[in-house]
C-alpha cells in the first residue's frame, strides 16, 4: 500500500535521516582512502609534495624489507588463523552442548578481548621479559640448546610466537562466539536423527555439522584475516618490529615509515597496498554474507 | 543462517532472553561414549578460563607488590598487599589528566555514533527510497576498511586542518568509526519493533519525525545504550587512532600514555606499570560484565548477521 505524501518533503525524509552518517563516513573513512592513492604518486620534501607518479612503488618492489614484511605478515596470518579458527572450532563444539555455566565461561573467555591491545600487549610482553618474565623462566629453559639461554624476545621466531600467543589469546573467544552462533543454526534433530541410525561422531560432523558450518567458517576465517592483516598493536607494544626486523610486519613499516621517517609518499604506497589487500577480503566477506541472504 | 542467530546464541550461552522461545531437550550428539562426558567438558573449560585468565591474575597481583621484588616468586608478599603503586598513580596529574582525555573523546565519539546511527539505522530498517541497497553497501564497506590504512592520510588531513592534538579530531573519528557497526545494529533492533506502533501514532496526526523521536526512539532504549556502551569501550581501549593524531603531552589518552610509559621504563619499576594497566583495562571489564548480553549480541550481529 503507498500512503499518499503526508507532509511536503516526505520523498526527502530517508535521506535527510542518512546524510549526517553518509557525511561523516565520507569525510572521515572514505576520502582518506582516496587521499592515500594521493599521497602514493608524491614525495614528501621540505614539507611540500612533488609528483613523482608510479615511482614509489617502483622502489617498493626492490625494496627487501618490503618483501620481508610481507613474508612476515603471511607468517603470523598463517599461524594466527590456524589456531584461532581450529581452537575456536572445538571451542564452539564443546559449548554447542548447552553446560550449565556456558555463560560464566564464555563471559570468562571474552574478558581478553575488552582489554586494549596496549594493556595486552604490556601483560605478554612482560610474561616473556628476561629474569622476570613467567613464562620466560618456566618455558625459556626447555628450550635452551646451545649454552645461552633461550630468550623469547631475543629470537625472531620466539618473538613472533609471542605476539601470535598474545593475538590469539585476545581474538579466541571472538572466533568461538561467531562460530557457535552458526552451529545454533544447525538443527539438532540432524545429528540425532544420524545417531539413531548408528552414524559415529565424526560421521555425522563430518556429513552434517561441517557442510552445514561452512558458510559461517569462510566468514570467521575472512573477518580473522582482516585482523591479522591490520595487526599492528601487539607488534608496537610487545615487539616494536625486533629483534632487528624480525617482526616487522606490513602494517608495522607503514606506520615507522609515515610517523617516524616522515616518508609519506612511501608509507603511502604501502597504504595504497594494504587497501588493495583489505579491499580483496572485504569483497569475499560482503560476498559472504549475501550468499546468506544477510542483506534483506 | 537462519534469521535469528542471536535468540539462538542466547539459548546456547543460558542469557534469559525476552523473547527466549522455550529451551530444547534435545541432548547433542554422541552422549553414548564416556558416561561422564559432560563433567570432562567441565574440566577443559575450566582449565582454558584460568589460563585465559591468567595473565590479568598475574599482572594484578604484581601490581600489588612494592617496587624491586620483580624475581619474588610469593604469590602475595610478604606484609600484606601494596596500595602505594595506585596510590601514587591517582596523585600523578598527568595520569588523571590522560584518563580524563580518554573520557572526554570515548564519551563524545559513543554520543556522536549513537546519535547518528539512530537516525540512519531507522530510514534502512523502515523506509524504502531510491539506493537504499547501494548506500547500505557502502556504509558496510566501509565498516570493514579499517583505520589503520586511513590513519597516515588522516594525520595529513587533521594536520593541513590544524586539529591535530584535538578532542574534536578524536571524536570525529571515533564517532565515525563507530557508525557502520552502530547503524547494523540499529537497523536489526528497529526491525523487532512492530511497525503497528507508528502507524498508530501516525494515524492520530503525528508527522512520521515525532513518531520516531516520541514513539520509536524511546522503545529502541536498549539497542541505544548497547551501541552506547560497545563504542565506548572500543573508543577507551583505542590505541591506535589516539597514538597517530595525538602528539602533545597534555592531550594523549590513558593507552597512549601507558605506551610512552614502557618505552621510558623498559623493565623497570614495572610494578607502577602493571597498576597503570589494571587501572586502565578495569572500565572496560566493568561495562563488559554488567552489559554483557548486549555485547555479545552486537558482537556476532557486527559480523555475521543472520
Amino acid at each position: 500500500m503507498k500512503a499518499p505524501a503526508k507532509f511536503p518533503w516526505q520523498k526527502l525524509y530517508p535521506y535527510i535521516l542518512i546524510a549526517p552518517a553518509l557525511l561523516f563516513v565520507s569525510a572521515v573513512s572514505l576520502y582518506p582512502t582516496l587521499y592515500t592513492f594521493y599521497l602514493s604518486a608524491h614525495r614528501f620534501r621540505r614539507g611540500t609534495f612533488e609528483f613523482v607518479g608510479a615511482r614509489n612503488f617502483s622502489v617498493i618492489w626492490e625494496s627487501r624489507s618490503f618483501w620481508n614484511s610481507i613474508r612476515l605478515t603471511g607468517v603470523f596470518g598463517a599461524w594466527f588463523l590456524v589456531l584461532v579458527m581450529v581452537i575456536g572450532l572445538l571451542l564452539a563444539l564443546l559449548f554447542n552442548n548447552k553446560l550449565n555455566g556456558n555463560s560464566i565461561y564464555m563471559t570468562l573467555i571474552f574478558v581478553p578481548w575488552m582489554i586494549s591491545e596496549i594493556v595486552a600487549g604490556i601483560m605478554w610482553r612482560w610474561m616473556f621479559l628476561p629474569n622476570i618474565g613467567v613464562i620466560q623462566n618456566a618455558i625459556g629453559p626447555l628450550l635452551t640448546t646451545g649454552e645461552r639461554d633461550f630468550m623469547f624476545l631475543a629470537s625472531g621466531a620466539g618473538a613472533m610466537g609471542v605476539v601470535v600467543a598474545a593475538t590469539f589469546w585476545r581474538a579466541l573467544a571472538f572466533a568461538t562466539l561467531l562460530l557457535l552462533a552458526g552451529l545454533q543454526t544447525i538443527p539438532s534433530e540432524l545429528n540425532e536423527a544420524a545417531s539413531i541410525d548408528g552414524a559415529t561422531r565424526w560421521q555425522s560432523f563430518g556429513n552434517i555439522t561441517w557442510p552445514l558450518l561452512l558458510p559461517t567458517t569462510q566468514v570467521t576465517v575472512v573477518f580473522m584475516s582482516i585482523q591479522a592483516v591490520n595487526a599492528i598493536g601487539m607488534f608496537l607494544s610487545i615487539t616494536g618490529g625486533g629483534p632487528g626486523r624480525s617482526t616487522e610486519v606490513l602494517s608495522l613499516q607503514m606506520y615507522k615509515e609515515a610517523l617516524e621517517f616522515n616518508n609519506w609518499g612511501y608509507a603511502g604506497s604501502l597504504a595504497v597496498i594494504m587497501f588493495l589487500v583489505n579491499a580483496a577480503l572485504a569483497l569475499i566477506y560482503i560476498r559472504g554474507l549475501q550468499s546468506q541472504n544477510a542483506f534483506n | 543462517m537462519s534469521d535469528k542467530p542471536s535468540v539462538q546464541l542466547e539459548q546456547a550461552l543460558n542469557i534469559p532472553a525476552s523473547t527466549a522461545p522455550p529451551a530444547t531437550t534435545v541432548r547433542p550428539l554422541g552422549r553414548r561414549f564416556l558416561p561422564n562426558e559432560r563433567a570432562w567438558f567441565h574440566v577443559i573449560l575450566v582449565l582454558l578460563c584460568i589460563i585465559m585468565i591468567f595473565p590479568i591474575i598475574f599482572t594484578l597481583l604484581a601490581s600489588l607488590r612494592p617496587t624491586g621484588f620483580g624475581l619474588s616468586r610469593d604469590i602475595i608478599p610478604e606484609g600484606g598487599f601494596f596500595w602505594g603503586h595506585y596510590q601514587r598513580l591517582l596523585s600523578t596529574p598527568r595520569f588523571a589528566r590522560q584518563i580524563l582525555n580518554s573520557t572526554i573523546n570515548s564519551l563524545g565519539g559513543a554520543i556522536l555514533t549513537t546519535c547518528i546511527a539512530a537516525m540512519a539505522g531507522y530510514a534502512f530498517a523502515r523506509l524504502r527510497f531510491v539506493g537504499r541497497q547501494a548506500l547500505f553497501l557502502f556504509i558496510v564497506a566501509m565498516m570493514l576498511l579499517p583505520g589503520i590504512t586511513n590513519l597516515i592520510p588522516l594525520y595529513r588531513i587533521a594536520s593541513d586542518l590544524r586539529i591535530l592534538n584535538t578532542y574534536l579530531v578524536m571524536i570525529l573519528v571515533y564517532g565515525t568509526y563507530g557508525i557502520p557497526f552502530g547503524i547494523w545494529i540499529m537497523k536489526g533492533f528497529y526491525e523487532t519493533i512492530p511497525k503497528v506502533l507508528e502507524e498508530a501514532a501516525e494515524v492520530d496526526g503525528a508527522t512520521p519525525m515525532q513518531a520516531l523521536i516520541h514513539v520509536v526512539i524511546p522503545m529502541s532504549l536498549p539497542g541505544l545504550i548497547s551501541v552506547f556502551l560497545v563504542n565506548f569501550v572500543f573508543n577507551w581501549n583505542d590505541f591506535l587512532t589516539a597514538l597517530v593524531l595525538l602528539r602533545s603531552t597534555s592531550m594523549k589518552t590513558a593507552t597512549v600514555g601507558l605506551f610512552d610509559f614502557q618505552s621510558q621504563l623498559e623493565g623497570n619499576n614495572s610494578e607502577l606499570l602493571a597498576a597503570a594497566s589494571i587501572l586502565i583495562m578495569i572500565p572496560g571489564i566493568i561495562i563488559f560484565l554488567i552489559a554483557r548480553k548486549a555485547f555479545l549480541r552486537g558482537m556476532v550481529e557486527g559480523a555475521v548477521k543472520g
